[in-house]
């Protein structure tokens, strides 16, 4: 066990990071870095962290909980888009680990993207509950049934981490797309019993570069990391948005 | 996006393909749609294509034809949303019930034109 041990310790791996400075480079490059790989648990943000903190103290990248839950390490791992807090190590090695930031987004710095045009569309789609007249708190809780909870409850797993934005060649092609993150929360509201907010939102999904954009490649839908399913939700909003203009009574709140 | 994003995945493959099925199928169409307009005149303006290359260009668009409708009936299951009894419908109930339309309306269109044409 304890050869084991000393073994495993003395394992390295390669990672190849971008770096980009826009006040001196003209594209981003990769570079190399020998770690060790202490061990099995070690996931790519720890290599990167090692990096940072042993061996170039320049590099930039986003990271915060460590455990799939803050959606702000998310990166290109050999072309995959995953978050970096969730790709071991030993998956991949003896090879070389390629890490790049986010595609179809505008690099900032190194690994770290810019994610103002998600945001921007993330707050079109208002991802909270709305009321037409809010009830006085006094009034008590909104309650809700378990099935009514079902509805909407995968949908709401979202962590807006922008995997499915990397992932989705229709907005690499065409970045006015809305996108599948944010139609998704969409739906996740528009499905919700204690939300009015639907005619507020149908205009901004409905439009043509909204829903009707998506071409159904799914590929969001795979490398979501918490199984949201942007993609049925995206194809649900379509079905559901036809029925209610050629339905009679369809058109209802 | 580079011009071959589409080969960098099986997954993004596989739907350009899908997509690119429904190209060949229409211009098959038009060619029905022109023996139609053909056969409307009587049986002497009826002069389907009988060469080898026709024959063959027809087999590759029932195999497009197939695969698209099959791809087209396994993600219904994931856009229908439907319930009975207030329970939703499993997506693999829909999906096989779907296929199963599929197969019935295949049979019955089928039988209708061999029996037409006798």
């Amino acid at each position: 066990m304890a050869e084991k041990r000393v073994a495993t310790k003395e394992k390295r791996i390669i990672i190849k990071a971008t770096r980009f400075d826009p006040d001196k480079d003209e594209k981003p490059r990769l570079q190399s870095y020998d770690i060790p790989f202490a061990d099995d648990s070690m996931v790519v943000l720890d290599a990167l962290n090692h990096i940072k903190s042993y061996v170039d103290g320049s590099l930039s990248y986003r990271w915060s909980c460590r455990m799939g839950i803050c959606g702000s390490c998310g990166m290109m791992v050999n072309g995959t888009p995953k978050l970096t807090c969730n790709a071991f190590l030993r998956d991949y090695w003896p090879r070389p680990i390629v890490v790049e930031p986010l595609t179809n987004f505008p690099i900032i710095r190194d690994l770290v993207i810019d994610m103002d045009d998600f945001m921007h569309k993330l707050k079109s789609v208002q991802p909270w509950i709305i009321r037409k007249q809010e009830l006085p708190l006094g009034a008590g809780e909104h309650r809700q049934l378990p099935a009514q909870i079902a509805e909407f409850q995968q949908f709401s797993q979202c962590i807006n981490c922008m995997l499915c934005y990397a992932a989705c060649p229709v907005y690499g092609l065409d970045d006015t797309f809305l996108g599948p993150a944010a139609i998704a929360l969409a739906r996740r509201y528009n499905l919700d019993s204690r939300d009015q907010g639907l005619k507020q939102r149908l205009p901004v999904i409905a439009q043509p570069e909204g829903m009707w954009e998506c071409s159904f490649v799914g590929e969001c839908s795979v490398v979501c990391p918490k199984g949201v399913d942007p993609a049925k939700a995206i194809q649900q909003s379509k079905l559901d948005t036809t029925l209610r203009f050629t339905l009679p009574y369809g058109n209802r709140d | 996006m580079p011009a071959g994003w589409w080969l960098r995945k099986r997954h993004y493959f596989l739907y350009v393909v899908r997509e690119f099925t429904a190209l060949p199928m229409a211009v098959w169409l038009l060619w029905l749609l022109y023996e139609i307009k053909s056969a409307s005149a009587g049986p002497a303006g009826y002069q389907p294509p009988k060469s080898l290359g026709f024959v063959v260009f027809s087999v590759v668009c029932l195999a497009f034809s197939v695969y698209h409708s099959y791809t087209f009936l396994k993600l219904a299951g994931v856009i229908m949303h439907l319930k009975v009894l207030d329970r939703p419908v499993p997506s693999r109930v829909i999906v096989l019930t779907m296929f199963g339309l599929w197969a019935v309306a295949s049979l019955v269109i089928g039988g209708a034109l061999i029996w037409f044409a006798k």
